[in-house]
């Protein structure tokens, strides 16, 4: 328990030392030793940043050697910083996220460790029916649906998860009250 | 909309934590004072809700999709400082829980997002709704999107003047105002569009829902 909140607290650290270093080569020491400490999570953790930083990285980097080109600068070290910085942050993250016991690390605050556990797993289950919505759409649907259909199907999934929030709410707090968690 | 994590420098995001964490506190003791034992599964149940709204499709013309922010729905449905707090919660749920995002954006977003959002759609619901309640609402879901993505083009864009080496080379988001401004702005003028269609949409159909249940 204690193990994960001091990782937490290095990670937070760590995150802060990074955007305070602007030298590529301390940034490229940190990638190296970022893919060291994954050992054979490396290359995994290495595909699925490039995954998630992929697209806005691609668009701000293409968007910037446009605009070198226009004003005639050199935009290799502003981009090889940009982009070796983000690459460094998203794959601690990762590594710390596949690491680290999250819940068990923010329990300093019971009830902040609580209330993620509790939104995390409806979260889960909203995103599991939000799936079935989706699926359920296409396959009642043999011609692609009209803009305002979709429109339609996507509003009353949103009233659908409103409802549903409110009703579950209620009988959390109903079984936490049954179970004296509030003292009552 | 939100901005990912290693883009902004030190001089911005640390001293965003500070009126971030005064408006958490702020939101969590105003929402314990109405809602009492209940408040903490209601939390939790919106965080949920926001994590899924933000989930669903705003289809475009031609078949493409984005997604939404349901933050109007949000704070029009059960007010500002809850739907802050769900927003929050939803984004240091994807930095810490899932991965995404980060711990560098988080305070930021969660201001522009969240803080701003909200109290721009309430704002325009409740000046609007006496006049035509379908119009307000549309308008609510137009401005929470409109109104964080201005906040974020002028953070974005201040970041190459505060943060830049010795030759002027920008350190963290490299565009200036000049670029953000219109390259964030003119889509999510149009993405609001959609978002104001959900929102009158959604809380439409929330409320034949709920009359329905308590017929």
């Amino acid at each position: 328990m204690k193990r994960d909140r001091l990782l937490l607290i290095l990670y937070l650290t760590v995150v802060l030392v990074i955007t305070l270093v602007h030298d590529p080569l301390w940034l490229s020491a940190g990638l190296t030793g970022i893919l060291l400490l994954a050992g054979r999570q490396a290359l995994h953790l290495l595909r699925r940043t490039l995954r998630v930083i992929l697209v806005f990285n691609l668009a701000v980097s293409l968007g910037y050697l446009l605009l070198a080109h226009v004003r005639g600068f050199s935009p290799w070290d502003t981009l090889l910083l940009i982009n070796l910085r983000v690459l460094v942050l998203t794959l601690l993250t990762f590594l710390f996220v596949s690491r680290v016991n999250q819940l068990r690390a923010l329990d300093f605050s019971p009830t902040l460790s609580w209330l993620l556990a509790l939104a995390y797993s409806q979260a889960l289950n909203f995103r599991r029916v939000h799936a079935d919505f989706r699926l359920a759409l296409e396959s009642r649907s043999p011609l692609r649906p009209r803009l305002l259909d979709r429109y339609r199907a996507s509003a009353a999934a949103a009233a659908w998860f409103m409802d549903k929030a409110l009703a579950t709410s209620r009988e959390s707090a109903q079984a936490l009250r049954a179970r004296g968690f509030f003292g009552d | 909309m939100h901005i990912p994590d290693g883009f902004l420098s030190p001089q911005t995001y640390l001293p965003a934590y500070a009126p971030a964490a005064g408006l958490w506190w702020l939101a969590a003791r105003r929402l314990r004072r109405t809602l009492d034992a209940d408040t903490l599964p209601w939390l939790a149940a919106a965080t949920a809700l926001a994590f899924v709204l933000m989930m669903l499709a705003l289809p475009l013309p031609g078949g493409s999709t984005v997604h939404a922010a349901g933050i109007a729905l949000l704070a029009v449905n059960f007010g500002v400082w809850t739907a802050f707090l769900a927003v929050s919660l939803v984004l240091a749920m994807q930095a810490l829980l899932f991965g995404a995002g980060g711990v560098t954006a988080l305070a930021v977003n969660a201001l522009a997002m969240g803080f701003l959002g909200s109290i721009a759609a309430w704002l325009a619901w409740r000046g609007l709704r006496i006049v035509n309640e379908a119009l307000a609402l549309f308008l609510a879901g137009w401005v929470s999107v409109v109104v964080p993505a201005l906040v974020i083009a002028i953070i974005l864009g201040i970041q190459p003047l505060i943060a830049h080496d010795a030759a002027g080379r920008p350190l963290f988001f490299p565009f200036g105002l000049s670029i953000t401004l219109p390259a964030v702005m003119l889509p999510h003028i149009l993405v609001g569009l959609g978002e104001g269609l959900l929102t009158w949409l959604g809380t439409t159909t929330l409320k034949r829902l709920q009359a329905r249940h308590a017929a």
